[in-house]
């Protein structure tokens, strides 16, 4: 499996930068805003390490690798920036059986206890810790971050927040204001702030408890994620659900102020002639800024959705059939499509097609993507 | 046209109102901004007073801090968002400025450079004893150099299109009229409105206004004195209804859009409670703080001071506000209607905690089946008009309609 990158890469955290002082301005800009899928490089050499899993924060993205010695390789803002190793591998790691980072974290899940280490002080001991009861057989799969036994880890002290037993917590997504879970039985609830529909409860409330999205009973989804300010869900037939803020387009739906930002783009490029850019209303088109009710999306035609992905503000979802699409915001090159422009509509990430690889796993940092790939032979065997 | 030589001047006058070095930039920041960001900021200073950088490294950088110091502004309530990561905002419009007049003969970097200095004065925090707004003034002082050919022509459009707006105001009825009074003494209008919190006319006390005599406000004195300017504008019939929202304009385009009508644009547009004398020091000159705003507790610093302009039309829903109130009216004119607090059972305010303030009922439209017990409120009502002060006691309920071409000055005090 191999692992490419777009987008923010500021500090080197999709591939390392080149000495960043030179002075011609297309090289800068290039290596911040990374437009195209670039491979993440770092576990060739000596110890062929295979990268499982990939989690980014705004400035590093932390490699797992988890066969046989796991542990965890942190790029960007800190490591070292050297082309060959997979930076800086976190000795801490050994051992470890899924990890997640912050801009301030690192956390580790271990079998016998969960750490989380300041990033930004270099210290010996982790600034938090808590052990786990040993699992037994029967309690179904391991849990993935940030949920633990009996809870989950916040992003900000308190670290360990507890989760109500009858929730069945299967899996749990943190936005930056909210949080969206999916229990055993299918059932989605959510909490938080709901100043930008993120809650899909249909209005712009906060709750301060887990509440059920309403609008999803009957269905049974399989996952969740969230963006920034929005939601996202896949339901066991495949299909993708949205809600929350569209400001940029990262609800996939019809976005006034992304429409807005283009023609202004558009028309200070063509800033010699006199034209006066209206403020168009295209024929009948209803705009969406806030969608607080979850909206099926149709991502593409006839595709069953397997797996999503979320950044502050754009999303990317990946196909049974091995595509990868994105859409949302994109200044910095995290849609993929070999641009910087944001869009409001799932565009399909070509680069995949053209190279004929056929993408298992996507996961966003809050302004990059990484995907997941395998050659499509292997795909289809 | 834009020469090289003249954006050579600006950015030597931009400079000399930054500190002279880096080691006089000051970047103090709490832990709650990431060391990657300060990393990122660091980067900004050191290109400032470099010459290695290249100008798409610079605005490339100081993308980055706006983008993820607004990212936080939208974080959590506003109320709640933690000054650090409003001044790192006004930060990023500093850095972002710097980098657009420093390089390049472009004529469109200086407006871009007039909307950046705005949105750090519209969103972030002061820092560096105001330089966002320092380096403003200089800009407008550019803007002011290039555009003065095309003031003389649109001068006759503009007066032609406003003369046909002039609607028939309501008539007062003499029983329901809000008293007036001419320049009371500070003891009388304690004794006879403020304490009893009566809502009365204040006349003659705005006379000495520049606003109304030397630099009497009107289309193209705006536009001279803030044309260039960004400024939050309302769109929308009225606050309460669904489609209504909140967009950013420069002071030029909200006159042509919403006030000229000029590209067929169908809805209200109203520059409404916006603290436009702080962002434009100039039109300050141009009012006073009325006296009798000491007859209150609080400092003078401490008085609120909205604008409120816009065309015909605009509407206020019936509502109430927690200062008293000293609306005073500059140009055109405006019907105003007062409940008091007392009668607050009969006009249904929202249940909402965003709207509790807000009356559900439209004053001059009421839904009678919905709302029965509205026409029984007694209330008070007055068209007011240029040099009119009304004074609306504190929690008194008001609705505002303003029948032409406006604009009032609101301050609010304790």
């Amino acid at each position: 499996m191999r692992w490419f990158g777009f987008g923010f890469n500021a500090f080197g955290q999709i591939h390392v930068r080149g000495r960043a002082t030179s002075a011609a301005s297309g090289d800068v800009a290039a290596e911040v805003k990374v437009i195209g899928p670039t491979e993440v490089t770092g576990h060739e050499g000596s110890r062929r390490l295979k990268t499982c899993r990939i989690k980014a924060s705004w400035s590093r993205r932390a490699s797992l690798h988890l066969n046989g010695d796991s542990c965890v390789c942190l790029a960007g803002f800190g490591a070292a920036t050297s082309d060959e190793s997979c930076g800086v591998s976190v000795v801490v790691s050994r051992g470890c059986t899924d990890a997640s980072i912050g801009e301030l974290h690192l956390t580790l899940v271990f079998p016998d206890r969960i750490e989380s280490w300041d990033l930004q002080k270099k210290e010996e001991t982790p600034s938090w810790s808590m052990e786990l009861e040993p699992q037994s057989e029967s309690s179904g799969p391991p849990l993935k971050l940030p949920l633990v036994p009996g809870g989950y880890i916040a992003t900000k002290p308190p670290f360990y927040r507890s989760l109500s037993p009858h929730l069945k917590a299967k899996s749990l997504a943190l936005g930056a204001e909210h949080a969206i879970l999916l229990c055993a039985t299918g059932a989605v609830y959510t909490w938080g702030l709901g100043s930008h529909g993120q809650l899909g409860h249909g209005g712009l409330t906060s709750e301060e408890e887990p509440r059920a999205v309403e609008a999803l009973c009957g269905m049974t989804m399989s996952s969740v994620a969230t963006g920034g300010w929005h939601s996202v869900c896949i339901s066991d037939g495949g299909d993708l659900y949205v809600w929350g803020w569209n400001e940029s387009g990262q609800l996939g739906l019809p976005s006034r102020g992304l429409r807005k930002a283009l023609q202004q783009q558009s028309s200070q490029q063509a800033a010699g002639a006199a034209c006066q850019v209206a403020d168009s209303s295209p024929g009948e088109e209803v705009f969406i800024s806030i969608q607080a009710f979850p909206a099926l999306l149709d991502v593409a035609p006839s595709c069953e959705i397997r797996t999503v992905s979320c950044g502050s503000r754009h999303t990317a979802a990946v196909t049974t059939t091995g595509d990868l699409y994105t859409w949302g915001w994109g200044e910095y090159g995290q849609l993929g499509h070999q641009t910087l422009i944001s869009s409001d509509e799932p565009k399909c990430v070509e680069f995949f097609r053209e190279q004929q690889l056929h993408v298992v796993d996507v996961t966003c940092g809050m302004w990059n993507t990484f995907a997941a790939v395998i050659a499509e032979e292997a795909a289809s065997s | 046209m834009k020469t090289c030589s003249s954006m050579a001047t600006l950015w030597s006058k931009i400079s000399a109102v930054l500190p002279p070095g880096e080691e006089q930039f000051p970047l103090q920041f709490s832990d709650t901004v990431e060391s990657s960001l300060v990393d990122v900021l660091k980067r900004s200073r050191r290109q400032l007073y470099g010459d290695a950088a290249s100008s798409s490294s610079r605005a490339i950088d100081a993308q980055i801090i706006l983008d993820f110091s607004w990212e936080k502004l939208n974080t959590g309530t506003w109320r709640h968002v933690d000054k650090e990561w409003r001044r790192l905002y006004a930060y990023g419009c500093l850095f972002k400025v710097a980098a657009l007049c420093r390089e390049g003969p472009s004529a469109d970097n200086v407006p871009q450079a007039v909307r950046t200095c705005d949105m750090g004065l519209l969103m972030g925090a002061a820092i560096m004893d105001n330089i966002l707004q320092v380096i403003v003034g200089i800009l407008q002082g550019e803007v002011r150099k290039s555009s003065k050919e095309e003031d003389d022509k649109t001068e006759q459009v503009e007066v032609k299109r406003l003369k046909i707006e002039c609607p028939r105001a309501p008539v007062i009825r003499g029983e329901l009229a809000v008293p007036r009074v001419k320049c009371p003494s500070l003891e009388s209008f304690n004794t006879n409105h403020l304490l009893p919190l009566k809502p009365v006319i204040l006349e003659g006390i705005i006379d000495h206004w520049p606003a109304l005599n030397g630099h009497r406000w009107s289309i193209e004195y705006l536009r001279s004195v803030a044309g260039c300017r960004t400024v939050p504008v309302e769109v929308g019939s009225r606050y309460t209804d669904e489609e209504w929202s909140q967009t950013l304009l420069t002071v030029d385009e909200f006159i042509d859009r919403y006030i000229l009508n000029e590209d067929g644009v169908t809805g209200l547009g109203y520059l409404a409670q916006h603290q436009l004398f702080d962002q434009i020091p100039e039109l300050k000159e141009d009012i006073r703080l009325p006296d009798y705003c000491c007859l209150g507790e609080e400092d003078e610093d401490d008085i609120t001071v909205n604008a409120w302009f816009g065309p015909g039309g605009t509407v206020s829903p019936l509502h109430h506000d927690p200062q008293q109130n000293f609306l005073a009216q500059v140009v055109g004119s405006k019907y105003i209607r007062l409940y008091s607090p007392e009668d607050t059972d009969k006009l249904y305010p929202h249940q909402s905690q965003l709207l509790h303030n807000t009356s559900q009922v439209e004053a001059e439209n009421p839904d009678t089946e919905r709302f029965p017990d509205f026409a029984a409120a007694p209330y008070l009502e007055c068209v007011l008009r240029p040099g009119d002060v009304l004074f609306i006691p504190v929690r008194h309920w008001h609705y505002v309609r303003s029948l032409e071409l406006s604009f009032s000055v609101s301050f609010w005090w304790s």
